[in-house]
């Protein structure tokens, strides 16, 4: 029970998985983002038209919102427990949550909260996806308030937002979203209070982000206001983004881009809040030369949340939440954390050590990364890989200069194809790695936006241990004619810009998990196709390296004729596994051609006769698994699943 | 599966067993059974049943053997006969290997009864049979009747291993001096034997130290996809290319050994137990309350993990109330949403997918960033037993080496499984052709972090600059430059022939945690008491650049760090007051003035905004009196939230208003004006003071740590590390 298995808890596998300890750490840091849109005369008004082509002409508003909407369905397949609001100002119509309201309050007049700060839900999604769909739904709400609206007012009730909803929250950020570059331009007493209500901001932790939007006739000048609202990454705060994130180009309203893509593009740079794995770890180049870095996450798997259990029977579904309590097998009695003890299973029974024994036998050292020595980049092969790299990039926290020298390392790796060689503690008491450092360049995309940022990565290493063998096989290797052929056939395919961007390969199993999730959410029809862009383009090939393919069919059949003709008698299979001369004839192009089953096992001609003779049971568990390899099937179970797999098979087939 | 084992030690035990020689300071005995523990240990390590072992003791001082009638088989003894060994066999082997009083007996005889046993137990089945002799030599043989031996050991194929204590080995580079000249003869004896019979002879010493390289398992290869490598759709289009491949593990990491979790058994005495808490757990030998003896003698008893499920349930008490697993049905999560979905519909959110490799284009090495790999690594072969596939792959793999290209395919492993993206990378080698396979990000694996640039500048106006504290002057560059070309490895490791070879190849790294805990089991095994030797050399010896590599960067090294110019920060160097000084906005307004922070004007802090009101009266705070009444008025509005607090609805507030009060107090090294709070809450939190059961509020303190500030955090603590832990985990 595959699915049971998921419900394992956690602390069963906590020594195994000790690599993901870390993982989990990290989760645990959670973000909130709230987006504070303006309504205003201006903010309504669609873009003139321009030249180009562009058929989307947003407003600014339902560009924001659009924006908003594409992050909620984004963050809720890639952080699944982070929150989101949207808030909107300057509305003529006033709402804010519904507890405060029932105490009397309207304190924040022209605010109008249309997604209170939340994990989203179902409804949450749908209602933002009708108000930017539906323009009747839209109009109702999208009515500039006559009165001026205090932004001291508006950012404090962000900051009560943040407060009662998002508390001990590791990130909190606050998305604007504006034209107007100095709604105070008059009245200097509003400036002043708008900028002690940000400062109170800083103080709670919040993070404002701004997206500025320019008008036709004026650039966005944030000198005016938004400088005096807006603070530099913190001195204190470790995990406050780079320098560099708070510069956003203004988006405009009358470039030839469309106004909904760059501010997709600038928002989507700061969807997800920058957390770092470790922090401040000494990166030792040399025996005692340390500068300090900290260590990123970029690469992960992003898989769908597993399944839960949901509970049907109150007025709407609700997940149940497991607790799991621990207990002794023998007598059922509940049991404290500190009466655990570790064992090993060892010859039938447990050999115990104390927590100090345990904790001292994976002591290695120090957390740290220390490099042994460097090799040539070709030293590294392609295989040497366990799991993603983690990138890392200077921190002068613990060493003033660490920058400089980083650099000045990363600069000479990349320069002279060379790598590190280092040996890796990444926590107190980590299993330690030894892993490749490995140089990154900077790389930016057509727009001059980083795609990649410039730092190291370490790559874990394989260690003896890991390294499995080749599985026996025989070599043949092919003649240079043949060669020539396929060569022909791989120039005619390259990739787009020769390169592997995987901006362009979103995960289909991922999308179409949500995609259905979300239909079903939000009680919509279920799609009938995904779309997959990982399917190769059958048409393009066949167009451009058909004939080539057909060159090289014909070459091959030429090659291997000859062949056998001088090996016909050699067996040149590994002991014990060569085949009957003669079944290795498969033609290699056409689905047909699956006839053989590998490893001895009975062909389909074979296998088709003994079912309908009903011999099939008599055949062997080997006989019957390599055929059920062969067509990719199960091959577990007892013989009796193995020979119903093999009669559902036939089956089917009728 | 691996084959069956069946292997015969022979123990050498007799009076001269017991000497300590060259100057070693453990018995000769206790010296060889270093090794023979090892090597029972490492084969119950692998909990398999078809590995067996047997072991006889030779000059025993009791005789223990079927041929025991016969005068040349006195003095030896079958202390375990062939079987899987497992713990309990262990001990008992462990008292019966001891010095005896005599010097008569023969090994010669002691094989002859060990090929009897393996023949007895493995007939004419297929085992791995082995025999492996220690002795000091030193008793007498008869060697006549030894080619019959001879014959037996090689038409039954069975493995002859001798190992000698303080034999002499040329290969190895040991010879003893003033040998006995009977010990002598009889090591020449015992080498002409196991020379007969294709064995291996060898003296402890290499023997032992050998012990300390790590032993590799070996895996046999299962395949973890076969099916069609195709180029096109084979089903639409007859240019479609296919080739039949499986694909195999190249990379697959090995963890170590899991620990389980146990409890004391309630049924047994404290007393008891606790005299062995570190040790092994012996059964209870005296058998005083034989009704409650248990089957497994072990005094632990397995943790079960119970799970049950809460809904939230306003009008439950506590706000949640438990339902049973049964009522309950399956689902997703969609954002805080559940979706649930009927048992018949489970697989609607899959992606219906077909086995298959698919090429979907081909990019140059060059273009392709090392770092992109995501996971472990394959190798795809062309099926084995098709010669036209074997030569089409073959093409592929020199095609795309030639071209410096590889592949980037789709592949599904099974129906239905999700698609990955792979890396198809030519592999050829002299006797062996192969594609390796590692994975690559989708679209959403990738994290977009912006970091500033490493090779220039940007300022906050857009302007690039080249020079730069950050940035590497001349001198440093060319210094680092020098230093990682002075620290190379490529060549300063050797190779089995002796010539310069890459240092630290993958092949002689082995896992540390691994290998030390299956070394510290095996130890503890045998001996239950005495703390676990230190992990073998080999084990953390690339930990450490190579000393003669360092010694030769030196000069290069002493340069850099000259260059560098690189200062550590002192600690305390982050004083609260200095850096809240430097806060200001972008514009660099003071908007602490704005505020009319004078100094004579106290800030209220409201319950609404009580932590930017907190940071704000302690930036203005004059005096410890000030700080004190800061820290009162947050108290106040702590106190106040819990226990207008609907169930937990106001805990994280307070939680996080603790943490900051907590942080800022170390900053202003007051620990005692937060101690004191902390304690007086906590009294009030259990003693239902705060508006009945707050329990669950304690418990969120106790979980996020926040606890009385000890001296560890602050010089001004009078808190120790064991009174701020008591405080945590005390009920009162």
């Amino acid at each position: 029970m595959a699915e049971e298995n998921k419900w394992k808890p956690p602390g069963e596998e906590e020594e195994e998985e000790e690599d993901e300890v870390d993982e989990a750490a990290y989760k645990s840091a959670r973000d909130a983002v709230l987006f504070i849109i303006e309504i205003s005369p201006s903010m309504l008004t669609a873009p003139p038209p321009t030249d180009a082509k562009k058929r989307d002409r947003d407003t600014p508003t339902l560009a924001a919102l659009k924006c908003a909407y594409a992050l909620m369905q984004q963050r809720i397949i890639s952080n699944p427990n982070d929150m989101m609001g949207v808030l909107l100002y300057g509305t003529d119509e006033t709402k804010f949550q519904e507890e405060a309201e029932a105490r009397g309050g309207l304190a924040y007049p022209n605010c109008y909260l249309f997604t209170d700060l939340d994990i989203p839900a179902a409804g949450d999604v749908k209602a933002l996806k009708d108000l930017v769909e539906d323009e009747e739904e839209s109009e109702k709400l999208f009515v500039p308030s006559t009165e001026p609206v205090s932004m001291a007012n508006v950012l404090f009730c962000a900051n009560q937002i943040f407060t009662t909803k998002a508390p001990n929250f590791t990130s909190r950020r606050l998305f604007i979203v504006t034209d107007n570059d100095d709604p105070h331009a008059k009245d200097k007493a509003l400036k002043s209070s708008a900028a002690v209500r940000a400062k109170d901001l800083y103080d709670l932790g919040v993070i404002i982000e701004l997206f500025p939007i320019s008008k036709p006739d004026h650039e966005f000048d944030r000198s005016r206001f938004y400088d005096d609202i807006i603070y530099n990454a913190s001195p204190t705060d470790p995990e406050a983004p780079a320098p560099m994130s708070g510069v956003v180009a203004p988006s405009s309203t009358s470039d030839g881009i469309s106004l909904l893509t760059s501010l997709l593009s600038s928002i989507n740079s700061k969807a997800v809040a920058k957390r770092a794995l470790f922090s401040s770890v000494p990166f030792e180049i040399g025996p005692g030369f340390k500068i300090s870095v900290k260590g990123y996450i970029i690469f992960k798997r992003q898989e769908p949340k597993s399944s839960c259990y949901v509970w049907l029977d109150g007025e709407k579904p609700q997940i149940a939440t497991g607790v799991t309590t621990q207990m002794a097998d023998d007598t059922a009695r509940t049991i404290e954390k500190v009466e655990i003890k570790k064992a090993y299973k060892f010859g039938g029974e447990q050999i115990t050590f104390t927590p100090e024994e345990v904790s001292s036998l994976r002591h290695f050292g120090d957390p740290g990364i220390r490099i042994i020595g460097f090799k040539p980049l070709s030293m590294l092969p392609i295989w040497a890989n366990i799991r993603p790299s983690t990138f890392i990039y200077p921190s002068e926290d613990d060493y003033v200069g660490s920058t400089r020298v980083f650099s000045a390392l990363q600069q000479k790796l990349l320069k002279d194809q060379k790598i590190g060689i280092a040996w890796f503690v990444a926590r107190k008491n980590a299993t330690p790695v030894i892993a490749a450092v490995l140089p990154g360049a900077e790389t930016l995309d057509e727009n001059g936006a980083q795609i990649i940022p410039p730092g190291m990565w370490l790559t874990p290493l394989p260690f003896a241990d890991d390294i499995r063998q080749n599985p026996e096989t025989n070599l043949i290797r092919a003649p240079e004619g043949l060669i020539d052929r396929m060569r022909e056939v791989v120039q005619q395919l390259q990739l787009p810009k020769a390169m592997y961007d995987p901006r362009k390969y979103p995960n289909p199993a991922l999308q179409w998990h949500y995609r259905i999730l979300q239909a079903m959410a939000l009680e919509e029809d279920l799609p009938e196709k995904p779309e997959d862009k990982t399917i190769p383009r059958y048409k393009q090939i066949d167009k451009r390296a058909g004939p080539y393919v057909i060159d090289w069919g014909h070459e091959l059949h030429k090659e291997h004729e000859e062949w056998r003709k001088d090996n016909e008698t050699a067996t040149s299979f590994p002991a014990k596994r060569s085949a009957p001369p003669g079944k290795d004839d498969i033609p290699d192009r056409s689905k047909k051609a699956k006839t053989a089953t590998p490893d001895g096992g009975p062909t389909d001609a074979e296998m088709k006769h003994a079912y309908m003779k009903q011999e099939h049971k008599k055949m062997t568990v080997p006989q019957l698994k390599a055929w059920l390899q062969g067509k990719n099937m199960s091959v577990g179970g007892k013989k009796a699943d193995l020979v119903e797999r093999v009669e559902e098979f036939f089956e089917q087939r009728r | 599966m691996a084959d069956k084992e069946a292997t015969v030690y022979i123990v050498d035990m007799g009076t001269s067993m017991g000497e300590k020689s060259n100057a070693r300071k453990e018995s000769d005995l206790d010296w060889a059974m270093t090794y023979v523990w090892e090597k029972i240990t490492s084969t119950i390590a692998t909990d398999r049943k078809t590995a067996q072992l047997g072991v006889i003791g030779l000059r025993t001082d009791r005789t223990e053997n079927e041929l025991d009638s016969e005068d040349s088989f006195q003095n030896i003894s079958v202390l375990q006969e062939i079987s899987q060994l497992l713990l309990p066999g262990l001990k008992e082997l462990r008292q019966k290997v001891k010095v005896s009083d005599t010097t008569d007996g023969d090994a010669i005889s002691a094989i002859v009864i060990a090929i009897q046993m393996i023949t007895k137990h493995c007939k004419k089945l297929k085992y791995k049979r082995k025999i492996v002799l220690v002795t000091d030599g030193r008793g007498s043989m008869d060697a006549d009747d030894i080619s019959q031996i001879t014959e037996k050991i090689k038409s039954d194929e069975m493995e002859l291993v001798v190992i000698g204590v303080d034999f002499d080995d040329p290969d190895y580079g040991f010879k003893e001096e003033d040998k006995d000249p009977e010990k002598a003869i009889n090591e020449a004896t015992l080498r002409a034997l196991v020379e007969d019979c294709d064995g291996i002879f060898g003296t402890m010493q290499q023997a032992i130290e050998e012990l300390g390289t790590p032993r590799l398992k070996t895996t046999r290869p299962v395949p973890s996809y076969k099916g069609q490598l195709t180029l096109g759709d084979p089903g639409q289009f007859d240019s479609a290319l296919c080739i039949d491949v499986e694909r195999y593990p190249r990379v697959m990491v090995r963890r170590p050994l899991a620990a389980s979790q146990y409890v004391q058994r309630s049924d047994l005495s404290l007393g008891h137990f606790s005299t062995q808490s570190s040790a092994t757990i012996m059964p209870d030998v005296d058998g005083a309350e034989p009704g409650s003896a248990q089957p497994d003698g072990s005094s632990l008893a397995s943790v079960r993990n119970a799970r049950t499920y809460q809904v939230i349930d306003e009008e439950a008490p506590g706000g949640k109330r438990d339902v049973s697993r049964d009522d309950l049905a399956k689902g997703y999560e969609y954002g805080r949403t559940a979706v649930h979905i009927s048992e018949s519909d489970l697989n609607v959110t899959k992606l219906e997918t077909q086995p298959g490799l698919e090429i979907i284009g081909f990019i140059p090495w060059s273009t392709f960033e090392r770092y992109m790999t995501m996971s472990v690594s394959c190798v795809v072969i062309a099926q084995k037993t098709n010669s036209k596939a074997i030569m089409a792959l073959s093409s592929l793999i020199h095609a795309l080496f030639e071209l410096e290209s590889y592949a980037v395919a789709r592949l599904v492993t099974k129906a239905d499984k999700g698609p990955l993206i792979t890396l198809l990378a030519p592999s050829i080698e002299v006797d062996y052709e192969c594609l390796l396979d590692v994975q690559l990000p989708y679209a959403e694996d990738v994290r977009s972090y912006k970091f500033p640039p490493l090779d220039r500048v940007i300022t906050v106006s857009g302007k690039e600059i080249r020079e730069h504290r950050n940035l590497p002057s001349d001198a440093l560059s060319t210094a680092m430059s020098d230093y990682v070309d002075g620290m190379d490895l490529s060549d300063l490791g050797k190779d089995d022939e002796g010539n310069p070879a890459e240092y630290m190849n993958m092949n002689d790294t082995y896992s540390p945690v691994l290998h030390r805990i299956d070394q510290a089991v095996r130890w503890r095994a045998v001996h239950p008491t005495g703390p676990v030797p230190p992990p073998y050399d080999i084990l953390t010896r690339y930990s450490n650049p190579p000393e003669e590599l360092v010694a030769g960067a030196k000069k290069k090294l002493e340069k850099l760090i000259a260059a560098a110019n690189v200062k550590k920060v002192p600690p305390k160097v982050q004083s609260r007051k200095r850096n809240r000084n430097e806060i200001k906005p972008l514009s660099g307004l003071d908007v602490g003035a704005l505020l009319g922070n004078s100094k004579s004007k106290k800030i209220k802090i409201t319950r609404e905004n009580p932590i930017p009101d907190f940071k704000q009266a302690l930036d203005t705070a004059d005096s410890l009196e000030a700080t004190r009444d800061a820290v009162r008025q947050l108290s106040t509005i702590i106190e106040g939230q819990i226990r207008d607090s609907f169930g937990d609805i106001a805990y994280g507030r307070a939680v996080e208003e603790l943490g900051v009060m907590r942080s800022e107090m170390i900053d202003l090294e007051e620990p005692e004006a937060y101690n004191e709070f902390v304690r007086s809450l906590k009294g009030k939190l259990l003693g239902e003071e705060l508006g009945g059961d707050r329990r669950d509020m304690w418990y969120e303190i106790r979980k996020n740590k926040l606890g009385l500030i000890e001296k560890k955090s602050s010089d001004e603590s009078r808190v120790d590390e064991e009174e701020a832990k008591a405080f945590l985990s005390s009920r009162s």
